[in-house]
């Protein structure tokens, strides 16, 4: 027995010094690369012949964006004989284990939060963002939330190509007949109710109180991408650094609590089903119906708002041109309402401000593990100019991430593009630690949730006090997931 | 006729087989040769190494000093031959790769990876696995060394005997007949070794390291020993949280357990009841809720006990209040939830199993206790109960270890939760849930090794500990 411990031992130690030895290796190797030269791999010649799989996602596939673009890219470097093909994977392949193995896709189109986990362990590459024709059109904003630091040394892993930002949608022909006199305060023909939150929860009180059936805004106020928007107005934040700090979580900051109580009364004109994603799956077939007047969600899903209110029109006798007609005509999008500044929604003569609401901003990233690295670049240079920008948008509704697009498509998207410029939409942290962000937070605002529906002596967040408290201990959670193991 | 003599002259025929097989001189002689085995067994068992090397001859000194060189001295070319090639391929594996991989084995790697600058690095998770694979193949190797030393010491004593050393035919005759365990059980032994036992011995390394979290590939892994483990008795976050989901988890085991069996039991004798008229019908539906699979059963429930579900909507429009039965609040009615649908899902099986051993339960059994005066119920804990778990005693056992790691129950029916006083853990989740949240969303794979260990000890203990006392394994060849 002390025979074989010896033995363990020798072996340790020579592993050890072994080290030693390999990292002074493989620092010289190191030291080999300057920051200059990290962008070494986009400055040779055009890999010729190649093929490039790209990874796009399911709405573009779907709605036959993603054909043409790649059809039109293979037309233009035929001569070339670089051929980009659909890597044809699972839209959340896990580049960081099948990457080293020589597998996923050469160029990748994702949220930012998704591919800039990437960037940390280097799995994406670091864009020579200088040479693309974009750079200078899309909003430094949405640039930032491709940027990461490694070493004390900033790099730009991602290309911006659209700006995903929640939407408040609505049905038109529910509006009252007479929302011009009695819904428009200001004049300005535009519902008060899709102005501010405070009307918005006015009108949908008096919805309920017409017809019990009928609700007017409804949405799963438990999920964090769309409530966490109530509390970063009223000065929370998530985490330090503009978004880069997690050892600061700043939930319970400002008056954040004020958020936590919009959340709570809007419970009210909402029921139980807030809680969780039971409003989030019905939506599309209550607002079809008109048991919701409005509710929020992202733009990529507006074809199947409005094709679930096209069947529904056709099933009540409209000819399917009709249906569709009436139905893109009634159900629209419009930006997220304004707040009260103090935080009541009864408050409808106050003051009010300007909401800020959580999004993100959907690019292309380089596969650190790719071949063909150059033709690559060319391929995210050509998928992210003016043209295809705009063909991106016209297909698929979203709003594009260039300053020359939203100008000359002006209306909602340029309101959404102002939002990111005002820093009023506020961009998913691009940091692997929101991982243990997303559950705690969905806890406790589903908790927030049900005390609205509690006993007046069952209530855990009945005082501004409480809901702060709340908010300390949920920020304490979040840091203890992130660091308890670190 | 003809027919009938010749099976008159068959029988007579074995009659005197048996005459013969057990005369007086036949089983004197059958004794001595069981003598002189017990003989030859005895110089094994007491062949410790001086014995051994007292009386190993050069032909054996041979092969130890090179794997097949005694049994090519003794003419076994073949044999000689594939125990030599053995030898040779080990070391060439050895020097050019198995060295190396049991170096790595102990360093997880020495470079860390960097995509960017094109540096490949070490990937500590491969190099553990092939460190495991190497360590089968040292295993394998000393085994292939010992038994090729015994294989010719064999071949001495058979020709100290006064026999001849064994020909490949005869071996692999052996292999197809006497041995043909050995040849059916080698591909199935390979392949769990490989698929069953290398990715065990996996996990359990794992949970003494610091894989997780930060330290994912391309980053270095490195070998922390028992410090997972300590965590887990004494963080202050992560100790709380495993007392308090352990105390349920196993509260969860052994009741959801007895109800399934109990349930399940008593559907089967309900069922086998004389008086139950349409008897197929009735065991039809349970199976029904078996056929369906789990986890579709498990939304179906999800969504009838959901705020916006069928069973809130009939209260509502009864005038009641809308109940959260899976929300944060509902600790104990949520793990009552687990088991009614835990119970919806495992009773049938039950009831199927009972049901094939109540029929073939011996009735007279039965009528003698009636004439005893025995009551129904002293017959069902003195007869049917004793009967059915001694037969069901290993099914128990896998219902525990399946209900101590039942991970779809409350993943399906309340995750997602992360509750205040437990971490990244709701009241609900079950060891298995935890150890999920913790390394598959979390990335924390080591401490989720650990929990994996703990379950195992558990679960292994629980059932070797059951197992051992039960009749099942005690008279198994007397209670039938």
């Amino acid at each position: 027995m002390k025979k074989t411990i010896k033995v363990l031992s020798i072996m340790i130690v020579l592993a050890i010094s072994l080290n030693m030895l390999v990292g002074c290796n493989v620092d010289e190797l190191r030291a080999k690369y300057s920051h200059a030269t990290t962008f070494k791999r986009f400055s040779g010649e055009l890999e010729e012949n190649v093929t490039l799989r790209v990874l796009d996602n399911d709405t573009a596939l779907k709605q036959g964006y993603f054909d043409e673009l790649i059809e039109a890219f293979n037309k233009k470097y035929e001569d070339k004989g670089i051929v980009a093909v659909d890597a044809n994977m699972d839209s959340y392949s896990d580049l960081a284990n099948d990457g080293p193995y020589g597998y996923g896709p050469d160029v990748l189109y994702q949220a930012n939060d998704v591919l800039m986990k990437y960037a940390t362990s280097k799995h994406i590459l670091p864009l020579p963002i200088e040479k693309l024709d974009c750079y200078g059109q899309v909003s430094e904003k949405a640039w930032d939330a491709y940027k990461t630091t490694i070493n004390s040394k900033e790099y730009t892993c991602g290309v911006p190509v659209n700006i995903q930002m929640p939407m408040l949608y609505y049905r038109k022909d529910m509006l009252p007949a007479d929302w011009q006199s009695s819904w428009d305060k200001n004049n300005n023909e535009v519902p008060d109710m899709l102005e501010s939150w405070t009307e918005m929860y006015a009108f949908s009180k008096e919805i309920r109180q017409l017809d019990d059936d009928k609700y007017g805004y409804m949405k799963s106020l438990f999920d964090p991408f769309f409530s966490l928007g109530y509390m970063l107005t009223y000065g929370g934040y998530i985490f330090g650094e503009d978004n880069s700090d997690p050892s600061e979580i700043g939930l319970a900051a400002g008056n954040a609590e004020l958020g936590i109580q919009m959340i709570m009364q809007l419970a009210t004109i909402m029921n139980e089903e807030a809680t969780d994603d039971t409003i989030t799956l019905n939506a599309y077939s209550k607002m079809a119906k008109g048991e919701y007047f409005a509710t929020m969600t992202t733009p990529d899903v507006y074809s199947m708002f409005i094709n679930q209110f096209a069947m529904e029109k056709e099933s009540d006798g409209m000819s399917k041109a009709d249906a569709l007609k009436y139905a893109e005509e009634n159900l629209l999008m419009t930006t997220i309402p304004t707040s009260p500044l103090s935080g009541d929604l009864t408050d409808r003569d106050g003051e009010q401000i300007g909401s800020k609401i959580v999004g993100g901003i959907n690019g292309y990233a380089i596969s650190s593990y790719t071949k063909s690295p150059v033709a690559s670049l060319e391929f995210v240079n050509f998928a992210t100019n003016y043209d295809n920008v705009m063909q991106r948008n016209e297909m698929l509704g979203v709003v594009p991430a260039r300053l020359d697009a939203v100008t000359a498509l002006g209306g909602m998207e340029l309101n959404v593009y102002e939002f990111l410029e005002d820093g009023d939409l506020v961009i998913m942290p691009s940091i692997e630690e929101m991982a243990q962000f997303w559950p705690p937070m969905q806890t406790f605002l589903s908790d927030v949730v049900m005390d609205a529906f509690r006993d007046e002596n069952k209530r855990k967040f009945s005082t501004l006090t409480l809901m702060k408290e709340g908010l300390n201990k949920v920020s304490k959670q979040i840091f203890d997931a992130i660091y308890t193991l670190k | 006729m003809s027919t009938k003599l010749s099976l008159k002259s068959k029988t007579k025929k074995i009659g005197n087989d048996v005459k013969e097989k057990f005369s007086k001189e036949h089983m004197k002689e059958s004794f001595e040769n069981k003598k002189e085995e017990v003989a030859v067994k005895t110089v094994y068992k007491r062949d410790n190494i001086k014995h051994f090397f007292q009386t190993a001859n050069s032909n054996v000194f041979a092969s130890m000093c090179l794997m097949g060189l005694g049994q090519l001295m003794y003419k076994q070319i073949v044999k000689g031959l594939i125990y030599l090639s053995f030898e040779i391929l080990s070391i060439v594996y050895f020097v050019m790769y198995g060295g190396k991989a049991i170096y790595n084995f102990f360093t997880l790697g020495l470079i860390t990876g960097d995509p960017w600058l094109e540096i490949a690095g070490d990937n500590s998770v491969v190099m553990m696995l092939m460190g495991i694979l190497t360590w089968f193949i040292v295993v394998l190797t000393i085994v292939m060394y010992y038994t090729n030393i015994k294989d010719v010491y064999n071949t001495q004593i058979r020709v100290l005997k006064g026999g001849m050393p064994e020909k490949i035919g005869e071996s692999l005759a052996q292999l197809a007949d006497k041995k043909f365990y050995k040849t059916i059980l080698a591909l199935p032994l390979i392949g769990v070794l490989i698929f069953n036992v290398l990715p065990i011995i996996f996990m359990i390394l794992i949970a003494f390291t610091d894989y997780g979290g930060d330290i994912v590939p391309p980053e270095l892994i490195s070998w922390v020993g028992l410090e997972n483990f300590e965590k887990l008795a004494t963080l202050g976050e992560i100790a709380p949280t495993f007392l308090k989901i352990l105390s349920w988890n196993l509260l969860w085991a052994f009741s959801s357990t007895f109800i399934n069996y109990a349930l399940g039991l008593g559907l089967a004798i309900l069922l086998n009841k004389k008086c139950v008229k349409g008897k197929a019908i009735w065991r039809g539906f349970p199976i029904l809720a078996y056929a369906i699979p789990g986890f579709i059963t498990l939304i179906g429930f999800k969504f009838m006990f959901s705020v916006g579900g069928p069973i809130n909507q009939i209260i509502s429009d009864a005038g009641g209040d809308v109940i959260s039965f899976l929300g944060i609040d509902a600790k104990w009615t949520a793990r009552a939830i687990g088991l009614v649908v835990n119970a919806w899902i495992s009773v049938p099986t039950i009831m199927l199993l009972t049901t094939g051993i109540l029929s073939n339960m011996n009735t007279d059994l039965y009528e003698a206790a009636e004439i005893d005066g025995a009551s129904k119920r002293k017959q069902f804990f003195k007869i049917t109960l004793p009967f059915v778990i001694f037969s069901t005693t290993p099914v128990l056992i896998s219902q525990f270890i399946g209900n101590f790691n039942n991970f779809g129950i409350f993943y399906f029916l309340r995750g997602g939760l992360t509750l205040d006083g437990y971490f990244l853990a709701s009241d609900t989740d079950l060891l298995i849930n935890w150890l999920y949240n913790l390394s598959i969303d979390n990335n924390y794979y080591a401490i989720g090794a650990a929990i994996s260990l703990v379950i195992f000890i558990i679960t292994s203990a629980v059932s070797l500990g059951v197992y051992v006392r039960s009749d099942a394994y005690k008279k198994e060849d007397t209670f039938r």
